[in-house]
């Protein structure tokens, strides 16, 4: 059950002595009912208060950063079980294995790719998140090579997999800094591995044959005082993660079972089809996702679907509207006119940039759609259009009154003409042939 | 305490019968009977409900069509008999979808063709059909019916009625006892309100099959995998409205950027990549038709749907 910020208040000491970071006690119970703040910034809360409090006032599902600097993230805190509901917060980190029997020059080649490539779309970088590595050799010497090898190449965040604390003491005398996950705690080892945990302050897998065992480990090892908890479900079909991370999710968000509040782990290289199941981790609530070092074909639709599943359908990314420059266009370059939907901006300007014709680009405000679906909608209208020439004064950026229109807008062209004065060319419906059409149109 | 799921569902998912046997009035080798859901996909714990079906989708002019498939498919293209009875024998798809894509072609008039072709496909397959239609109003009526006539018995599934043009292919479906594919914008109300016209014109809700429209990987898939989840969720919170089947096909995924755009070495892979990615993402969200154009998607889908359904469901002992 959620406190409201009032019933919160009285429960704080009322010293409004900032020393949690707010000014005021009620400030920090407001952050607190909104599930934004910790309970432990307070130092002077009494332990009965604290007890009530972190149980209620926490994020349902566990906020845990993974890695240090740039390249870290941060997974859970999430609320729902539909995106439609709300939104899902924080992407799956997508962390490519490999095993520590390889060689240096195998294990550069990967961390050197998880450090340098990304894909852009929709004007966003995406990327692989760290390097998961496994101490297959059984040696502790070798672990701890490998580790060293991708620390002197690059600050990712890393998972280390191994069941021997020995293993796990030697590599993290080189990342123990560094907030690496461990893998991973079982019923029968989960005193050892918090320990180490808990000496380095790192965050800890913990995995178990069922979602009894699971809550049953995450008790034990929060009393053993390591807090920052991923579970690995251990599934051993697709139908079995899906069943285990919705239940998983469901009693967590309801807050029916504190103890599974944490984020999930899926080892994806462990399931029989990777591609699918990462798929299936990224629809279905796992937040960190292992698997072997992806060929492009599966990289990029990974990626791709990650973004869209982790994209609020209710806020298309938006552009602001205006006069976009393509190169350094003169007063004599084209002005093409398109909407303020980032795919729609950022498709029509890649082509536009491999034409070579430096050329403006006027963008209006249709609220985030598309071309086709404003047209549809009624979003994108002369006066629109009309307006947009005026507020962002391309009369004066060039010399002529030629409007170059998207191809699915030609409905509108009339009214264009009639509504500014410019003379209006529709140009192709696919963005593709902009460069062709420009090459035979655009004689100026 | 026990962990179980616990939704306070109150309602199924419609079933909707798909091919007839001999024994059914039709000449399909199997029929199917899709529907019957009563918690979210693959959830369920009883044994027996099936996998997600796959329909692979084919044309009789391919000039409308990928030129990826174009080049991995050669010749059989050109004959959508062979096409057909390929994609059954050897892509080993559950249900054939034949685009009649030669209705496009301006002031098309040859309706006799359209039977035919209706008729050779049926004749070269046993699998149960999707047949769609004309693109153009002015011919549904006549396409539809033809369509409708030359696979009487075999309960079609007839594509595709929107908002604006339903009438014709509702009727066609009324006559000859085929289901009708109800496709909308992205949009959970849309999808009802289309589903209440054809109610109202006499369709039953037994044979209907929404299309709620996927937007490929990349390019609206993010509201595709919504509204199927919310149509689902609605279905089974007790509108009975949307509680048909979903169908998904991602019919733009061929074209966009990032495969158009692929090296030739690395294309067809890509190509399968953003097929099957849609095409699994999309029934995990609740479509229970799955159709595709490369016929390299067909096994993967097919594996993945196995491990879906795999009874092996228990969340893990009490
Ligand atoms: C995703 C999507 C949505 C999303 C919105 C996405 C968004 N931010 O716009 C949602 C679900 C909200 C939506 C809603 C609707 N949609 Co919608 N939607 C789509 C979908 C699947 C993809 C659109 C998209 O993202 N395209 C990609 C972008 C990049 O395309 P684009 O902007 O057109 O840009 C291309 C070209 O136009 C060109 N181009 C762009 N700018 C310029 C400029 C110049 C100068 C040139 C030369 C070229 C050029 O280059 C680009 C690449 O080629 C399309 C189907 C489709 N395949 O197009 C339907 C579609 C556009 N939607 C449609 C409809 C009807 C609607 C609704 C009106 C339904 C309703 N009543 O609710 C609403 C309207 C919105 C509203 N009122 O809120 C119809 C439109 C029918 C028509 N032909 O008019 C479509 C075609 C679906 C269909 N087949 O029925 N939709
Ligand atoms: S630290 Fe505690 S006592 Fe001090 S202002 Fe914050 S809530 Fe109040």
């Amino acid at each position: 059950m959620a406190l409201k910020a009032l019933d919160i208040y009285k429960l704080l000491p009322k010293k409004n002595c900032k020393e949690c970071g707010d000014p005021t006690c009620l400030t920090f119970a407001m952050k607190l009912a909104g599930g934004k703040t910790d309970v432990d910034l307070c130092p002077y809360m009494d332990d009965a208060a604290k007890a009530v409090l972190s149980a209620t006032t926490r994020p349902p599902i566990r906020l845990v950063k993974l890695g240090i600097g740039e390249r870290s993230f941060a997974v859970g805190e999430e609320f729902v079980l539909y995106r439609h509901e709300k939104t899902f917060y924080h992407p799956p980190g997508i962390m490519f294995k490999i095993a520590d029997t390889s060689t240096p020059e195998e294990i550069l080649a990967v961390t050197v790719r998880v450090r340098d490539e990304s894909f852009t779309r929709v004007g966003t970088e995406l990327r692989f998140n760290g390097i998961a590595i496994e101490n297959t050799s059984g040696s502790p010497e070798h672990f701890a090579r490998a580790i060293e090898t991708i620390e002197k190449t690059a600050d990712l965040p890393l998972v280390l997999m191994a069941s021997d604390p020995l293993a796990l003491s030697a590599a993290l005398t080189f990342c123990g800094t560094y907030r690496p996950l461990i893998h991973a705690a079982t019923p029968e080892n989960y005193k050892e591995f918090c320990a180490i945990a808990k000496q380095h302050g790192c965050p800890l897998v913990i995995k178990g044959k069922s979602v009894i065992e699971l809550a049953q480990l995450s008790k034990d090892c929060t009393t053993e005082g390591v807090q920052d908890l991923i579970m690995d479900l251990s599934p051993e079909s697709f139908q079995e993660f899906i069943v285990r991370s919705t239940t998983i999710r469901q009693l967590a968000i309801t807050r029916e079972a504190p103890d599974l509040g944490y984020p999930v782990f899926l080892d994806a290289s462990v399931m029989e089809m990777q591609d699918a199941a990462i798929t299936l981790g990224i629809s279905k609530y796992a937040s960190v996702i292992i698997s072997t070092p992806l060929p492009s074909a599966t990289a990029q639709a990974a990626l791709t679907l990650r973004q869209n599943i982790y994209t609020d359908p209710q806020k298309p990314i938006q552009m602001n509207p205006g006069l976009y420059r393509v190169g350094n266009p003169g007063k004599n370059a084209p002005v093409l006119m398109t909407v303020n939907f980032s795919l729609t901006f950022f498709t029509l300007q890649g082509y536009l940039e491999s034409t070579r014709l430096p050329c403006f680009m006027l963008i209006v405000d249709t609220e985030g759609l598309s071309v086709l679906t404003a047209v549809a909608a009624g979003k994108l209208s002369e006066v629109l259009v009309r307006d947009s020439i005026k507020k962002f004064d391309v009369e004066n950026e060039v010399s002529h009154r030629k409007l170059i229109i998207p191809g699915y807008a030609s409905p509108l062209s009339g009214r264009i003409e009639e509504a500014t004065g410019w003379k209006v060319m529709v140009g192709p419906r696919d963005a593709a042939e902009i460069g062709e059409f420009l090459h035979e149109e655009w004689k100026q | 305490m026990a962990y179980d799921l616990h939704f306070d569902w109150s309602s199924s998912i419609t079933e909707v019968m798909l091919g007839a046997t001999k024994a059914e009035g039709g000449t399909r080798r199997l029929s199917y009977r899709i529907g019957g859901g009563t918690t979210l996909p693959f959830l369920e714990t009883t044994q027996g409900s099936s996998a997600p079906l796959i329909a692979f989708e084919i044309c009789d002019n391919p000039q409308y069509w990928s030129p990826i498939v174009r080049n991995y498919c050669g010749d059989l293209v050109n004959d959508c008999g062979e096409w057909a009875k390929t994609a059954d024998s050897g892509y080993g798809s559950d249900m054939i979808r034949l685009y009649l894509t030669s209705t496009r072609q301006r002031n098309f008039s040859d309706i006799p063709s359209v039977g035919k072709t209706v008729e050779s496909v049926l004749s070269n397959t046993s699998l149960p059909l999707i047949i769609e239609g004309s693109n153009e109003p002015k011919i549904d009526s006549e396409v539809f019916l033809k369509c409708g006539e030359a696979g009487q018995g075999e309960r079609l599934l007839l594509g595709t009625a929107e908002a604006g043009r339903y009438r014709s292919i509702a009727a066609a479906a009324m006559a000859y006892n085929h289901s009708v594919i109800a496709q909308s914008p992205i949009d959970v109300n849309l999808a009802k309100q289309l589903n209440i016209l054809l109610k109202e014109i006499g369709l039953s809700r037994d044979h209907i099959i929404i299309d709620p429209y996927t937007g490929s990987l990349g390019y609206g898939f993010e509201y595709s995998y919504s509204a199927m989840e919310r149509i689902r969720f609605s279905a089974l919170k007790g509108d009975t409205d949307l509680a048909m089947p979903i169908i998904c096909s991602a019919v733009d995924t061929l074209t966009v950027k990032e495969i158009r755009e692929a090296g030739p070495a690395i294309q067809d892979d890509i190509a399968v990549q953003w097929e099957f990615t849609t095409g699994l993402a999309a029934a995990i969200a609740g479509s229970e038709i799955i159709c595709v154009r490369h016929p390299k998607t067909i096994p993967l889908l097919r594996k993945a749907f196995a491990s879906l359904k795999s009874g092996k469901n228990t969340i893990g002992g009490q």
